[in-house]
Order: C-alpha cells, then sequence, then structure tokens
C-alpha cells in the first residue's frame, strides 16, 4: 500500500480529478476528511493493487467519464410491483422523501461525514463515505414479514448512497434492493449491524447497465446467534463490482451469501467478498454461480479468514461456478481459505467450464432446438442460487424471472 | 423409409483417425421393424448417433435418405421434428429440468417447427398420466430433474415414457433392455408395440433375444466391423443365441 501512496499523489487521471474535484466543493468535517484522506492514499484502485488486478477502476472509470456518448439512464426496478412496508428511494444518495415510518424503524439522515472504520481496507467504501451528501442512519426495533425496499439512483458523472443500519437483539426484517444506476458511476456503501439473535435478509438486484460502473460495497457485522443471508442477481456493466465484508463477532452467528451473475457482451461484473470468523462456532455458507457470453468478464474472488484462537469450531463453505456460454468469454477466479485455527470445518470449490455437449445432444435429439437448450440448461445452472425449498417467495421469485428473461433473449 | 448407402464415418483426424462404419448400407421400409445385433464396439450406437446427428464424426462415403431427404444435411432437432427419436443406451442425466417441463418443452418444440400449435396443459397433463400408469412410472418421478439419481431401468421406462409421449415416426432403440427387470421388459415391449405400425419405422439394437421375443423383428441384421455382414429373419436373433457370432458367421469374420 505505502508504494501506491507515493505513486499516487503525483498523477491524478481525470476520472479521479473529477472526483477531488467534488471533494474540494464539499463542506469538509474530520469524518469526511478522514475517509478522503484514506481514499487519496490509494487514488481510485487499480489492476496493481491486490484484490483489484481483474477489475481496474482507475483506467475503466477514466474511460468512461471520458465518453460523452453514453446514455446514463437508470434501468427499470423488476421489483417495482413487490410491496413493502417502506419504500425507500434515494436519488443521488439522497432520500427523496421520507416516508410515514411504521413504529419500531426509525431513520436520521445524517447531512455531511460520518465515520467509516474501514477506510484502509476498501478504497472505493473510504470514497463514498468521502463524497456522500448524507449518510442514513436506520434502527429496526420491531420485526416485519413484509421487507423494506430500497432504491437506488443516480444522475450525472457520479453518484455516492450510503445507509448504516443497525438490527436490534432477535429482530428479524427483510429488504429488496434494486440497483438502477443513472449515473456513469454508481457507488453505494451499506453498513448492517445485526445485534445478538437478530436476522436479516437482503435481496438485491442489479440490472446491465454496459454505459455505467458500479460499486455496491456492504460492510455486515454479527453478533452472537444472529443470521444474515444475501441473495443477489447482477448483470454488471461497464464495470461493476459487489464488496461483501462480513465479520463474525459473536459465536454461533450465521451468514449466507449466495450470488448470481449473468455477463453479456460488454459487460463487466465483479463478486468480492471478505469474511472474517472472530468468533468461534460461526456458520458461513456461500454459493455464487455465473454465466457469460463472448466479450462478457466475470470475476469472483472470495476470502475466509479464521483466526487462530477465536476462530475455533468455524464451519464455513465458498463454492463458486461458472459457465463460460460462448468462446471469449472470461471467467477470473479466486477462492481463498486464510485458516489459522486447527478445529475448523472450511471448504471450497472453484469451477469453470461450457456446458455439457452431451446434454446438449440429448435435448436436440428431442427437438429442443440449440440455443433453446442452451437458455433452458444455464437457467437450470442458476436457479439454484434462487432454490426456495418449494416456499412461495416473491422476492427469490423476482429474481429467478429476471435470470429467465435475459436467458430468454439469447433463444431469439 | 429409412435407407443408408454404402455409409463410412470416422472419427478423429490424421493420426488419430478410426474408422467405424465402413460401406455400411440398410433399408427400413415403412411400416418395418428391423433388429440390429452386433459384438461389442462394431459400432451400434455410433450408427445411432450418426441417424440422429451428433457432432464429431466425418462422413467419408455414402449419404442416409429418410424419406427420400438428405439426413445428414439437418441438425439433430429438425430431425427429431421430423420425427426420429433415439431411445439412448446411456439416458443423460439434465440437473435442474423436471421431467414434465423437459418433456413438454420439447413436444412443443416439435410442434412449433411442424408448424401446429402447442398442446394445451390439461391435454398435455392427461396424456402423460396416462402413458406413466401404463409403464408404472411414479407421479413423483415425473417432477424430477430429468434421469437425475434414477436408476438404469427407471432411465430406461423414462425414455419410452418420452417415446409414447412424442409419438415418433421412426424410432432408434439403442439397447433399451439392458437394465430392465423382468416385468418391467414387458411393460417397455408393450409400449414400443404400442407405437407399432404400418406409418412407423423402428430400429431396434439389441444383444439378446429376450426383448424379440416381445417385438418380433421385420428383419435381423448383424452389424461387425463398421458394417452389415448378415441379413435375415426373425429367427436369426435365435441361431445367434444358439450358436454365438463365430458359430453364425463362420471364421471368415
Ligand atoms: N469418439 C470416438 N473416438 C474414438 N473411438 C470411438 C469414438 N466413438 C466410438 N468409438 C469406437 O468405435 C467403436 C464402436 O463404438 P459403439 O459405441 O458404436 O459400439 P457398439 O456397437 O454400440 O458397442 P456396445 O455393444 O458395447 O454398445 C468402439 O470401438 C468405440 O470405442
Ligand atoms: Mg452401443
Amino acid at each position: 500500500m505505502t508504494e501506491t501512496k507515493t505513486a499516487m499523489t503525483q498523477t491524478l487521471n481525470r476520472a479521479e480529478d473529477i472526483l477531488f474535484k467534488r471533494y474540494q466543493a464539499l463542506a469538509s468535517d474530520p469524518a469526511r476528511a478522514r475517509a478522503f484522506e484514506s481514499f487519496k492514499a490509494s487514488g481510485l484502485p487499480h489492476r496493481r493493487m491486490e484484490n483489484w488486478r481483474w477489475s481496474d477502476f482507475k483506467a475503466r472509470l477514466d474511460t468512461l467519464f471520458a465518453r460523452s456518448d453514453s446514455h446514463t439512464t437508470a434501468q427499470a426496478d423488476p421489483f417495482e410491483t413487490l410491496d413493502g412496508i417502506i419504500c425507500l428511494r434515494f436519488k443521488n444518495g439522497v432520500l427523496a422523501e421520507l416516508p410515514d415510518l411504521p413504529e419500531g424503524i426509525d431513520i436520521l439522515q445524517k447531512r455531511g461525514g460520518y465515520a467509516f472504520a474501514n477506510c484502509e481496507d476498501i478504497p472505493l467504501g473510504a470514497l463514498t463515505a468521502a463524497l456522500v451528501p448524507a449518510t442514513y442512519l436506520i434502527e429496526v426495533t420491531q420485526s416485519y414479514a413484509q421487507p423494506i425496499k430500497l432504491v437506488f439512483e443516480g444522475e450525472g458523472a457520479a453518484a455516492f448512497a450510503r445507509i448504516d443500519c443497525v438490527i436490534r437483539p432477535d429482530i428479524e426484517l427483510s429488504l429488496i434492493e434494486t440497483y438502477r444506476g443513472g449515473a456513469k458511476f454508481n457507488a453505494s456503501l451499506t453498513s448492517f449491524n445485526l445485534n445478538q439473535g437478530a436476522k436479516l435478509s437482503r435481496y438485491m438486484i442489479q440490472p446491465a447497465t454496459q454505459d455505467q460502473a458500479h460499486a455496491i460495497t456492504s460492510e455486515i457485522h454479527l453478533d452472537a446467534q444472529s443470521r444474515y443471508e444475501q441473495t443477489s442477481l447482477a448483470f454488471g456493466g461497464h464495470l461493476a463490482r459487489i464488496e461483501t465484508r462480513g465479520t463474525h463477532h459473536g459465536p454461533e452467528s450465521e451468514m449466507l451469501l449466495k450470488a448470481a451473475y449473468l455477463a453479456g457482451p460488454g459487460h463487466h461484473i465483479d463478486h468480492t467478498s471478505h469474511i472474517r470468523h472472530g468468533a468461534p462456532h460461526c456458520i458461513t455458507r456461500q454459493r455464487t454461480k455465473g454465466a457469460v457470453l463472448n466479450k462478457g468478464t466475470g470475476v469472483f474472488q472470495g476470502k475466509f479468514h479464521v483466526p487462530r484462537v477465536v476462530g475455533q469450531k468455524t464451519d464455513a463453505d465458498m463454492q463458486h461456478n461458472a459457465l463460460l456460454l460462448e468462446e471469449g468469454a472470461i471467467v477470473n477466479a479466486k477462492p481463498e481459505l486464510e485458516i489459522y485455527a486447527d478445529d475448523v470445518a472450511c471448504a471450497h470449490g472453484n469451477t469453470c467450464g461450457a456446458l455439457d455437449e452431451a446434454a446438449l445432444f440429448y435435448m436436440r435429439q428431442r427437438g429442443i432446438p440449440d440455443l433453446q437448450a442452451r437458455a433452458m440448461l444455464t437457467e437450470a445452472f442458476i436457479s439454484e442460487i434462487f432454490d426456495t425449498d418449494g416456499q412461495a417467495h416473491s422476492a427469490l421469485a423476482t429474481l429467478r424471472e429476471a435470470a429467465k428473461a435475459w436467458l430468454a433473449q439469447l433463444s431469439q | 423409409m429409412l435407407k443408408l448407402e454404402n455409409l463410412s464415418i470416422r472419427v478423429g483426424e490424421g493420426e488419430t483417425a478410426k474408422s467405424i462404419l465402413t460401406g455400411l448400407s440398410l433399408d427400413v421400409p415403412r411400416g418395418e421393424v428391423h433388429a440390429i445385433m452386433g459384438p461389442n464396439g462394431a459400432g451400434k450406437s455410433t450408427l445411432s448417433y450418426i441417424l440422429t446427428g451428433k457432432e464429431g464424426y466425418e462422413v467419408d462415403t455414402g449419404q442416409a435418405l429418410y424419406e427420400g431427404e438428405d439426413l445428414l444435411a439437418l441438425n439433430p432437432e429438425q430431425r427429431a421434428a421430423k420425427g426420429l427419436f433415439l431411445s439412448f443406451q446411456y439416458p443423460i442425466e439434465i440437473p435442474g429440468v423436471p421431467v414434465m417441463t423437459f418433456v413438454r418443452t420439447a413436444m412443443n418444440a416439435q410442434r412449433k417447427a411442424r408448424g401446429e400449435e402447442d398442446i394445451s396443459a390439461p391435454n398435455f397433463i392427461k396424456k402423460a398420466r396416462e402413458i406413466a400408469a401404463m409403464l408404472n412410472i411414479s407421479a413423483d418421478m415425473l417432477k424430477r430433474p430429468l434421469n437425475v439419481g434414477f436408476s438404469g431401468g427407471e432411465k430406461k421406462r423414462l425414455e419410452i415414457f418420452q417415446m409414447l409421449m412424442l409419438e415418433p415416426k421412426f424410432i432408434i432403440l439403442d439397447e433399451t433392455d439392458s437394465g430392465l427387470d423382468i416385468d418391467a421388459l414387458k411393460t417397455v415391449a408393450a409400449g414400443i408395440n404400442a407405437l407399432r405400425s404400418p406409418e412407423r419405422g423402428m430400429l431396434v439394437i439389441t444383444h439378446y433375444q429376450r426383448l424379440l421375443d416381445y417385438i418380433v423383428p421385420d428383419k435381423v441384421h448383424i452389424l461387425a466391423d463398421g458394417k452389415i455382414v448378415k441379413t435375415g429373419p426373425a429367427r436369426l436373433a435365435q441361431d445367434l443365441e444358439d450358436k454365438g457370432y463365430e458359430g453364425v458367421l463362420g471364421l471368415a469374420s
């Protein structure tokens, strides 16, 4: 990091220049300043930095900002028809209107900077913390069966949004989230603190946005016996990264990360995660599945960190499976287990391959045209991520349908 | 209905090239059932793949005509839509696609290719129920992903289920009898016989006489070393059972 620090201050590229000017235009305060200093140390992350070699924000944002032809419109919201207890619509990081809040859900709009502890590890998180117009502090003290809806939308060169959410002991909540894009660079930073026994389920969708970049960063803190579940479907963009950083702070907490990605030509989608097992008897299950077309790129970087003393009895499993649907599709994967404790059950698996030719021939022999057979096999492969165990589940059904609609285009 | 003339097939290129069929000729007229028998590795399954359009084979000589049309010029799904069906020697598992979804998709794809309407959901379900009952296939099995975790015999019964659902015009059965228990062999044979008609042709690949006890063929061909070396009436199968290939073909083979 120190070496990039010195390299950085000398050369700002156009994208960094725009971001620097943004910062200078804002009223500074200590929290903002700290986050920005930390971002400034590395600048926009680039391919010579660890964890960023396959997603070069510095170079790619530069190209994107240089383009005048890119039409930056926000994408439709696939969750539109689903009901929530409340819907929070963020436009350039500002809540368009504060809805009437039901009992047990409090939202505080904190203008200006708000401390972000993880600055050094997450450069785009630091950038977001430095540039957001406001941070929304959400406290949940009552369980609801219906979800809270979050819709993120931006415009112009760059949009930054930030939420910091605390879920009180034994409270259960779900969120459905749409990352609609709309700005050239759309960044969000969400933090979730699950108190003892709390349960949170998130369902996220990032529609395809070829001319835009996304940095969707989440930070998760789990107290004892809490349970966090995240299911996402991402189609990528000019450059898109979904980064999840989780820490098991209390024993017997559980984390379930399920992600699907579908990348068409010109789309890049990166899933990066880092889970620290900082307490004994914690469970992490991570399942990521992707399918990529010619000129599309998928990236998976997963790390489980299990410290020597506190990580005992960790039970963690990481799986990434990708389908290269066409010649010219690219998938880069780096699953990592960093284990220092001796009494743990940790496993990981990673596969990248083409569709099974024998299965394709069998389907075609029965009369199913080649492209349709490919779409069916891919759907079957991906839809495991949206498995509902036979239960009705509208958010998962929406994700499944969105994946299906994308695949149906392939067989046209 | 199906006419193969001097068909020679090879796999691989250059050094690794291997001839599998070497001048095979065969004529199955409409309404007839022909059996093909032959030692392991003779090229029987390869023949079934060539006829249904699997990739990876080079045609060196000859042609295959199906109802007068050049079969080898069509892709697998076109052949299927024209009524060609293969019951696989080793049916493939299709994870994540339930049997009913699979068969309905196949049926409607074929209909679409022929310019016909989709089958209605109630009609499809009714037909599936009747055929499943006839073949002793449980409703539970039809909900499972196609062939995944099915026993060898269950997979074979499911091939016949698909055949009866799709009502093809020309049927190739590649060792459909292998893996079936005695009762299943009878029900499967009954299913096959149900489709026997003056409009259809069938090619039954088998190693044993027992299937041919139920499905009596009009002709029996012996395929060895990539070509038909002997053709005879139904009792040729019995001769083979009694004397073996060496006995029937003589030392010349
Ligand atoms: N792709 C291939 N590459 C190389 N050799 C092949 C290939 N496919 C088939 N063969 C060979 O061609 C020969 C014929 O195989 P085929 O499966 O058609 O035999 P078969 O008559 O069906 O045998 P069985 O009775 O055991 O089912 C075998 O020797 C086989 O190993
Ligand atoms: Mg065979």
